[in-house]
């Protein structure tokens, strides 16, 4: 890679992407405390009904906005484009709903910074999760399990939005899938690339706002289908 | 007779459809073409559809036939999904473009 070549790198150059849907209630602290990290930040209103977009603008975000509500998936995929286009140096995906911690961002970039590797992935199982309800964490491990299976990435994690990527990691994904399955196709692609990854520990806070914008079962049932289905055309 | 060359033009239109769409979707369209091909056969020999389906266990020849007639069916609504799902990605794109091109840039207050 890339990643162990640069020596000081602009934070200006670090682009955090935030895929957002109706999170004005929550937005406003997340883009102020990541502003004031020095990072650019891109949030992507993905079709809100609320006032997300101009919260992010008003707390210093870059602001992109999909006319319609697209999915995580489109969404992150259209950040990914922006930053590039920007001259981002260094991507870091985060998720929009307040679980993630903005302090854990530097972690990752460091991880990047001083390792061979394109990929720095968050795990919140060699970190921590705080409130994480034992049905999610079943349903994690069974995920886990699955993308180990399709993707051969031996990871302790999965399906977690917190991601750094050097430039060269990020021009080597390009998301079709618009919605929650972005997430195993992302690592498939990050085992297409055969570019290195490494995982780092994160801190994962569930609410109970985060709670109910997560995934259940159905949505499990809804990935599989996408992932199925890709395979079959063009 | 008349039921036979009905059935014959229908798959015959199934299969050339199928053909149509091997490009974008070459699982789909296979499957279709080879499901046809069968419906096709079974149609014109119908004594040996009876015999297969005793073999398999489903008893008569012609409920063989509608079970084919079902697959096909849910064959061409699995297409006309992935179809959906490409038209779909084409949005995607065309929002994306727009999207990038029309940024709005904040500045935080100090």
């Amino acid at each position: 890679m890339s990643a162990g070549n640069h020596s000081e790198v602009d934070p200006r150059s670090i682009w955090i992407v935030i895929a957002a849907f109706n999170e004005a209630a929550v937005i406003e602290p997340i883009v102020s405390d990541i502003v004031r990290g020095n990072y650019s930040v891109v949030l992507v209103d993905d079709g809100s009904q609320d006032k997300t977009g101009q919260i992010a603008l008003a707390a210093g975000a870059t602001v992109v906005t999909h006319p319609v509500n697209l999915g995580q998936g489109a969404a992150l995929q259209t950040g990914i484009k922006f930053a590039l286009q920007q001259g981002a140096h260094t991507i870091v995906t985060f998720d929009a709903d307040g679980q993630h911690r903005p302090s854990d961002i530097a972690r990752l970039v460091d991880a990047l910074k001083h390792s061979n590797a394109d990929y720095v992935l968050g795990s919140r199982f060699l970190g921590s999760s705080r409130g994480m309800p034992l049905r999610r964490r079943l349903l994690l491990h069974a995920a886990i399990w699955f993308t180990r299976a399709v993707t051969g990435l031996r990871l302790s994690d999965t399906h977690n939005g917190l991601r750094a990527m050097s430039r060269e990691g990020a021009q080597r994904i390009s998301l079709r899938q618009n919605r929650m399955a972005h997430a195993t196709e992302l690592l498939q692609q990050i085992a297409a690339s055969e570019l290195p990854y490494i995982e780092v520990p994160v801190t994962i806070e569930y609410t109970r706002y985060s709670l109910a914008k997560g995934q259940g079962l159905a949505d499990s049932v809804a990935i599989l289908f996408d992932l199925s289905v890709q395979k079959l055309h063009r | 007779m008349i039921a036979q060359i009905g059935f014959s033009i229908l798959l015959t239109s199934v299969m050339a459809y199928a053909w149509t769409e091997y490009r974008r979707a070459p699982v789909i369209a296979i499957l279709s073409m080879l499901v046809a091909t069968a419906g096709l056969y079974f149609v014109w020999l119908p004594a040996h559809a009876t015999t297969l389906a005793a073999l398999v266990g489903i008893g008569r020849g012609v409920d063989l036939i509608i079970y084919i007639w079902v697959i096909i069916s849910l064959m061409l609504l699995l297409n006309l999904h992935l179809k959906l799902r490409s038209q779909a990605e084409l949005i995607t794109i065309l929002m994306r473009e727009a999207a990038v091109a029309n940024a709005r840039r904040g500045k935080p207050s100090k």
